[in-house]
């Protein structure tokens, strides 16, 4: 793996655990954790995000000692394709384009969480999005249904955020740095 | 909360760091294909003597503290809304005992000998690193988002009021965060050039842990249990 690379990974991991500061901050109902796995997928391509994703969910399952987030890596790695496939065809050309393709790649995310969290854990995972499940689940949604709902909302709401975030960060990255990552140009449609 | 590495020279912190993550997988599968309820609470009574035997037993608080958020919603989605107690009791007891045997290896392995371990197996040096690199990058982001959030509101930044104005609020504190951390990747990059990481050549770690052959048979019989726990199930 080039230097440049092994020097962006670990950055873009800190940066998926800081950006859970912000959010505690700001009281939103979002994670942001995969913000440094998108960004490295539209700096660097697929290969370089899938190996964020698998970093990322692995030293912060060490560090915060909650194996849970293990089961997870598969949404982490399904978002750092799939982002990295956005980015070849230009997915943070504009606003829009960035909101449409993230809500799509959330549904997609929660299409995978979905299952993991209802038959792994009987749809409890510790997080937001089981405030929903218990809500739905109170107003009388069955669990499966509740789970599946729960997980669209808040990963389509998420990942739409996230990637209007990447695209706010790749139009404010100084020239000099973007032409140290070839592939930004295209992820703006640029090139 | 971070959970770390507990110095200490009981049983589990002079074994070969696989052993530990060999316990933890091992774990994971029992938990599920333990059978009833009595299976995963014994799986978490053993563990929880198994952290205490190695000397890590203070590791329980933080893995109960995290199974905490766990139970609340178990209790309330299974035992309340659907009366299933028995199936919050089920899976609670899985992850509990999931959370206390990661903890103990996270308390008993060190990083670095697990890095010496895996370059001894051939691991190439470039993935030991970005583990090792990474492990130090985190807590000096946080504390640098801890100190843009700081500022950002020194300056007027308001994180509270509608929906839109929150997800506004989160760019300023994004953008300064992220810009600052690229601009480290050249100094980073050119650091490990000089370092010689892009060499082809294998690494040779200077002190390998010390592995038995006992402690290697232990290790595949404990990934075997849970499939011999299958089968038994399966035939019986």
């Amino acid at each position: 793996m080039a230097p440049r690379l092994l020097a962006l990974i670990p950055l873009a991991v800190g940066i998926n655990w800081a950006m859970g500061q912000f959010v505690a901050a700001t009281h939103l109902p979002v994670y942001l954790d995969t913000v440094g796995t998108v960004l490295v997928a539209a700096l660097a391509g697929i290969s370089p995000a899938l190996a964020t994703g698998v970093v990322s969910q692995t030293v912060l399952a060490t560090l915060g000692g909650n194996v849970i987030w293990l089961w997870f890596l598969p949404v982490q790695l399904a978002v750092a394709a799939l982002a990295g496939l956005a980015a070849q065809r230009g997915g943070f050309a504009s606003w829009r384009r960035a909101v449409v393709i993230g809500a799509g790649v959330g549904a997609l995310a929660a299409a995978l969480s979905a299952p993991i969290a209802f038959f792994a854990f009987g749809g409890v995972t510790g997080g937001g999005v089981t405030v929903i499940t218990t809500v739905l689940r109170a107003l009388g949604v069955p669990l499966g249904p509740a789970v599946v709902m729960a997980s669209v909302v808040t990963d389509v709401l998420d990942k739409a955020v996230t990637f209007t975030l990447v695209r706010s960060i790749l139009i404010a990255l100084p020239g000099r740095t973007a032409a140290r990552f070839p592939a930004t140009g295209r992820a703006l449609g640029r090139s | 909360m971070i959970v770390g590495f507990r110095p200490g020279a009981g049983f589990l912190h002079r074994a070969h760091p696989f052993t530990p993550l060999a316990i933890t997988v091992s774990v994971a599968l029992l938990a599920f294909v333990l059978p009833g309820t009595g299976g995963p609470l014994l799986l978490l009574l053993a563990v929880s003597l198994l952290a205490v035997a190695a000397g890590v037993g203070g590791v329980l608080a933080p893995a109960l503290v995290l199974a905490i958020p766990f139970w609340l919603f178990l209790i309330i989605l299974h035992g309340l809304l659907d009366a299933t107690p028995d199936r919050a009791v089920l899976i609670g007891a899985r992850i509990t005992a999931m959370l206390v045997t990661f903890t103990t290896a996270v308390a008993v392995v060190h990083p670095a000998r697990l890095v010496d371990a895996l370059l001894e197996r051939g691991l190439p040096f470039s993935v030991a690193y970005l583990f090792a690199a990474t492990l130090q990058a985190v807590p000096r982001l946080r504390e640098r988002a801890r100190e843009i959030l700081d500022a950002q509101r020194c300056r007027g930044l308001r994180v509270r009021g509608s929906l839109l104005n929150r997800a506004t609020a989160v760019v300023p504190l994004a953008v300064p965060l992220v810009l600052g951390a690229l601009t480290e990747v050249d100094e980073r990059a050119m650091a490990l050039e000089a370092r010689g990481v892009g060499a082809a050549t294998s690494r040779t770690p200077l002190a390998p842990p010390a592995d038995h052959p006992v402690e290697r048979w232990v290790r595949w019989a404990l990934l075997a249990l849970p499939a011999v726990v299958l089968v038994v199930r399966f035939v019986g």
